[in-house]
């Protein structure tokens, strides 16, 4: 085990560092009810990859056709999109998130499928965490160590402008910009995960170790904690829980984040 | 003359503005000038305007026509939202509640300390909820946490108080215990509040000054002086009493008229 261990060095950091930054998103994630935004950012990201990989079959070349770059750019043209709130839109919210999240599914079926070499069922399943490289780790490890080190920086605006907007605007908090600010963090975590990880596990990491958080955790700092101990206790026991019975890697992690999820919900049951 | 004597002063006046979002008009022709120590409550039916006024009043808003002209600079602003606008899944600690009234004296990147927990206390204690200070927020009833958003306001040492629905969703007991905690805190230390109310008789035993909004426009002046039923039957358009009991003034319209249309309109018609 410790030789195939270090075998996947680099999955195994990367997928740690994806866990924790996703762990401490999702507390937001959650608390705010973002998930539909968060599930349509995952969803245009991968939507990115797809044109990536449609235009290099058509013979481009040069950042057009590098899967990070496009899909970091739909993804942050999604952040931009969702963070802007307006008083004037017809169509609720969640509905437009709906919208977003079908239309780049859509979309991203339809480039796999024009695109030579690439397999429509193996696109909407890929994200192999066991293919991240060391390029690829140094990327996450940068992104996630910028977009932590401004949630702990920003902990108390970010706070705030989530608990009660309205107190923060009349304080003088530009709330539209922290909340920019917060969606590009939960952008560029995203758009560097995708094609590692792929759509099922990083919208896994951002829902399912929050939710044993909130669950858990009777103040503030006790649901980052939680929501933080058990996405990385999920990725350590899924990983080698993959390995030993050679299972896929993403999807055992994301039963190991469930099943620690259902037992924090019969604690917190039986604690209440 | 206010309630100390003192020749009435300004602090801010509302000139001829109109308000709205969008392409829609809330507001039109509003005037009325709060005075230092002003007591006044705003009332009028749900989405008449209210929350629109306190939200120019809070710079939140910009007025379309019309000027809101402050005559002392740079007023500090207490404000009380409604409960529902609340995030309030958050498992926050009353004081933590009261001590982002501070956020913003506190500055980016620090976070609240000893200092900071010593006003948020003293805060707590204009509204007797030491007693809670560790309690969490969601736990408290619906008076109680009313009781905590105020100190969150007053912990900013606010020259003027706004407070949207102070009662919404609270009984009798809760409803008259808030009113009675903003009774006080208005003649102990003369501050100025304004809050708006969708009940007529919950306010009129408390606040001197009222400003209604009926169909007939927006009236604004001494509660003794509104508080008629020739006054109120003529901005209502319907027959109005006026009845005192307990050394306050209850308001309600006359039996049968509401479900009476033809009634209604012969009387319109009799008055003009």
């Amino acid at each position: 085990m410790p030789d195939t261990l270090l075998l996947f060095r680099e999955a195994f950091a990367g997928t740690l560092l994806i866990a924790a930054a996703c762990a401490v998103l999702g507390v937001y994630v959650v608390y705010r009810r973002m998930v539909f935004v968060a599930a349509a950012l995952a969803q245009l990201s991968s939507a990115g990859i797809a044109l990536a990989g449609f235009l290099a079959g058509l013979g481009l070349g040069g950042i057009v056709t590098s899967e990070l770059g496009v899909s970091s750019a739909v993804t942050l043209g999604g952040v931009v999109f969702f963070a802007h709130e307006s008083v004037e839109r017809r169509v609720p919210t969640d509905s437009r998130l709906g919208l977003a999240y079908v239309l780049a599914g859509a979309i991203a079926v339809l480039l796999a499928a024009r695109t030579a070499g690439m397999d429509v069922h193996e696109f909407m399943l890929r994200g192999n965490i066991l293919g991240i490289t060391g390029g690829d780790l140094w990327l996450i490890l940068a992104v996630v160590v910028v977009v932590l080190a401004v949630h702990v920086a920003f902990f108390k605006e970010f706070l705030f402008v989530s608990f009660d907007r309205e107190m923060a605007a009349t304080l003088g908090y530009a709330v539209g910009r922290w909340n920019l600010l917060l969606h590009l963090t939960m952008g560029a975590v995203i758009a560097v995960s995708m094609a590692a990880a792929g759509v099922l596990l990083v919208f896994a990491f951002l829902v399912v170790p929050a939710v044993t958080g909130v669950l858990l955790g009777r103040s503030v700092r006790a649901v980052f904690t939680w929501a933080m101990g058990s996405s990385l206790a999920s990725s350590v026991i899924g990983f080698l829980i993959s390995i030993a019975l050679d299972l896929p890697t993403g999807p055992t992690i994301v039963a190991v984040a469930g099943s620690l999820a259902a037992l924090a919900g019969i604690i917190a049951k039986l604690r209440d | 003359m206010t309630r100390s004597g003192v020749e009435a002063e300004p602090l801010v006046t509302v000139e001829d503005v109109t308000l709205g979002y969008g392409q829609s008009t809330v507001l039109s022709s509003l005037s009325f000038v709060i005075q230092r120590s002003d007591f006044i409550a705003l009332v009028g039916p749900n989405g008449c305007g209210k929350t629109t006024v306190l939200r120019a009043l809070l710079g939140l808003i910009r007025p379309r026509t019309g000027r809101i002209i402050w005559h002392v600079p740079a007023v500090r602003i207490g404000y009380v939202p409604q409960q529902r606008s609340l995030e309030g899944g958050w498992p926050l600690r009353a004081i933590d509640v009261v001590a982002m009234g501070l956020y913003d004296r506190i500055g980016l990147l620090r976070r609240p300390d000893e200092r900071h927990r010593e006003a948020a206390m003293e805060a707590l204690s204009y509204v007797d909820m030491q007693t809670m200070a560790e309690r969490p927020f969601a736990a408290l009833s619906g008076g109680q946490k009313q009781r905590i958003l105020l100190a969150r306001a007053l912990a900013g040492d606010p020259s003027l108080l706004l407070l949207d629905e102070p009662t919404a969703g609270m009984d009798l007991v809760a409803t008259s215990g808030v009113l009675d905690l903003l009774a006080r805190l208005h003649s102990e230390s003369g501050l100025t509040i304004l809050l708006v109310s969708h009940q007529l008789n919950e306010v009129t035993g408390y606040v001197p000054r009222l400003g209604l909004f009926t169909e007939q426009g927006f009236r604004v002046g001494a509660a003794g002086e509104l508080l008629t039923d020739a006054r109120l039957s003529a901005m209502y358009g319907a027959p109005i009493h006026v009845v005192e009991a307990d050394g306050r003034r209850l308001v309600f319209p006359e039996a049968g008229t509401q479900a009476d249309p033809l009634r209604r309109a012969r009387d319109r018609a009799h008055d003009a």
